[in-house]
């Protein structure tokens, strides 16, 4: 085996198999359709939503977890490996991982939805064994690495929240059983802010140093505003944390006024990004992540007015509709449907066949439809609660659903694509065509 | 485009980019950066120190193609092509 050939053996074992990350994408897609349509099963209790057993809890979990979760766990084992350098050590436990988790979630929501405590027990044991899974891949993958050092401690901080998210989402479980917390409000705004802020927020704030100036074409932005956007956004989640489970009103407000600070210097990372870049035309994805930009920061001021009672009776469910919808879902809309195709595309040329384009993926119809219902059922599910109006939040939520049977569509087509490329002949060598 | 200094030169195989020891996604960016200036040609030779999958769409969807070529040890080089030469 020549060098060049030994090298590339290296590197594309660090390149899973597509059906992993695939199938949590997959996932994904198929609980964003659940999601929103357990929103509008939902719709009238939706807007004095603060907490307990129902639809509206079953439509967040699905979201949460079947969503923004699956989707995170699939691009961590996609991309750290390869970011890293370091392959995993076997392959065989993300497949466990997929196994539990998805189960699990399915579980979780009927159990939720149904209020069948069984059932979502069983859920919860499943969801958590999964993401315990996951959690030690990760970590094991983020130990041996030795470069990347701010994606890297944005891993660890999202495998502490989620750990201390578990931990306390199990509590929150058992307490529905048996009374066992001495106040379950509080334990359920610590997992909300470790699940949005910590476990998710850290991931989307992590990945975003790497893949949008890849998606853009731009240098790295400067690594001392991710080093102060991580730094205080630790502070923040320490802050909050601690906050909420003591019921202290001046740490949940200090964490909001660092997380805002966390925001300003993530966003200015982002913005120096998008300003040096080379591709001058940005696709349609840029718009859903220029609006979850602004939502992030929009999340924490209406947390800020939950907490001192200016974001009016509804302000519970507008803080967790704008920060799980509007800023993690939208975000991560936009980052799926460019690094799907990306992916497809990456995969395809591995194959050595011709390679679909990944503009070809990506200017079609269902983007366009997607986008056309997701803005305005944002609109209008947040419209409905703040006005406490249900049928505009079922209005919206029908939309969403819309968008995400469109989304759907979308993956359909990039899988299709990505598995119908033909594999070429073995040439002589370690040679790829990229295209033409 | 990107920081740091300019490490291209031309020679008789075509235009050489080193890209070893930058982090993502600056290899990519410097890369595309080249193979899209007018004066670089249609051949150029990258060395860098992993395999650049990411770039290989970006590759694509300018028409340029990628083979790997022999490099130093620990290198990984390679050779791309405007069109199908």
């Amino acid at each position: 085996m020549s060098l060049a050939a030994s090298f590339l053996g290296g590197a594309r074992s660090r390149l899973l198999p597509p059906s992993i990350p695939f199938r949590f994408f997959g996932a994904a897609i198929v609980f964003h359709v659940a999601a929103w349509l357990a929103l509008v099963m939902a719709a009238d209790e939706v807007p004095g939503f603060s907490g307990g057993l129902g639809m509206p809890l079953a439509a967040l979990h699905l979201l949460t977890l079947g969503v923004l979760a699956a989707t995170a766990i699939g691009a961590a084992f996609q991309l750290l490996p390869v970011a890293t350098r370091q392959p995993l050590t076997a392959v065989w436990p993300t497949r466990l991982a997929f196994w539990l988790f998805v189960p699990g979630v399915l579980a979780m929501g009927h159990g939720m939805g149904a209020i069948h405590l069984p059932v979502l027990a069983a859920g919860g044991g499943l969801v958590s064994t999964g993401l315990v899974v996951f959690a030690l891949i990760t970590a094991g993958n983020l130990r041996r690495a030795k470069d990347l050092r701010l994606v890297a401690a944005h891993g660890w901080v999202a495998v502490a929240a989620l750990a201390a998210m578990l931990a306390l989402g199990l509590m929150l479980v058992a307490d529905f059983h048996a009374a066992l917390l001495p106040d379950h409000g509080a334990a359920a705004l610590a997992h909300l802010i470790l699940a949005g802020y910590g476990f998710m927020g850290m991931l989307a704030l992590g990945f975003s140093h790497i893949l949008v100036p890849m998606f853009v074409l731009s240098p790295a932005p400067p690594t001392w505003l991710g080093r102060t956007q991580l730094l205080l956004s630790i502070l923040g989640l320490v802050l909050g944390v601690v906050g909420a489970l003591a019921g202290n009103t001046p740490l949940l407000a200090a964490a909001g006024l660092s997380g805002l600070a966390a925001a300003a210097a993530y966003l200015g990372a982002m913005a120096v990004a998008l300003k040096t870049r080379m591709r001058k035309r940005l696709d349609l994805s840029f718009a859903f992540m220029a609006v979850a930009w602004l939502m992030l920061p929009v999340s924490l001021i209406l947390g800020l007015g939950t907490l001192f009672g200016r974001a009016g009776g509804n302000g519970p469910a507008l803080f967790g509709f704008v920060l799980v919808v509007g800023w993690l879902l939208t975000f991560l809309l936009g980052v799926l449907q460019r690094i799907m195709p990306f992916l497809a595309s990456m995969h395809a040329s591995k194959r050595g066949g011709k390679p679909p384009l990944v503009s070809e993926l990506m200017s079609g119809l269902p983007l366009r439809v997607l986008a056309a219902c997701h803005f305005p059922a944002l609109a209008l599910v947040a419209a409905g609660i703040a006005l406490d109006h249900g049928a505009t939040v079922r209005a919206g939520a029908v939309l969403g659903t819309a968008g995400a049977l469109a989304f759907a569509w979308f993956g359909a087509i990039v899988i299709r694509r990505m598995t119908a490329t033909p594999r070429a002949a073995p040439k002589p060598g370690a040679a790829g065509p990229a295209g033409g | 485009m990107g920081t740091g200094p300019d490490r291209s030169w031309r020679a008789a195989d075509g235009v050489h980019v080193d890209v070893r020891g930058l982090g993502p996604p600056e290899p990519m960016v410097r890369i595309l950066a080249l193979i899209e200036a007018p004066e670089t040609g249609d051949v150029v030779i990258a060395h860098l120190d992993r395999e650049p999958i990411y770039l290989y769409p970006e590759l694509a969807e300018r028409g340029w193609r990628h083979a790997i070529v022999a490099g130093d040890p620990g290198e990984v080089r390679l050779r791309l092509t405007r069109g199908g030469g």
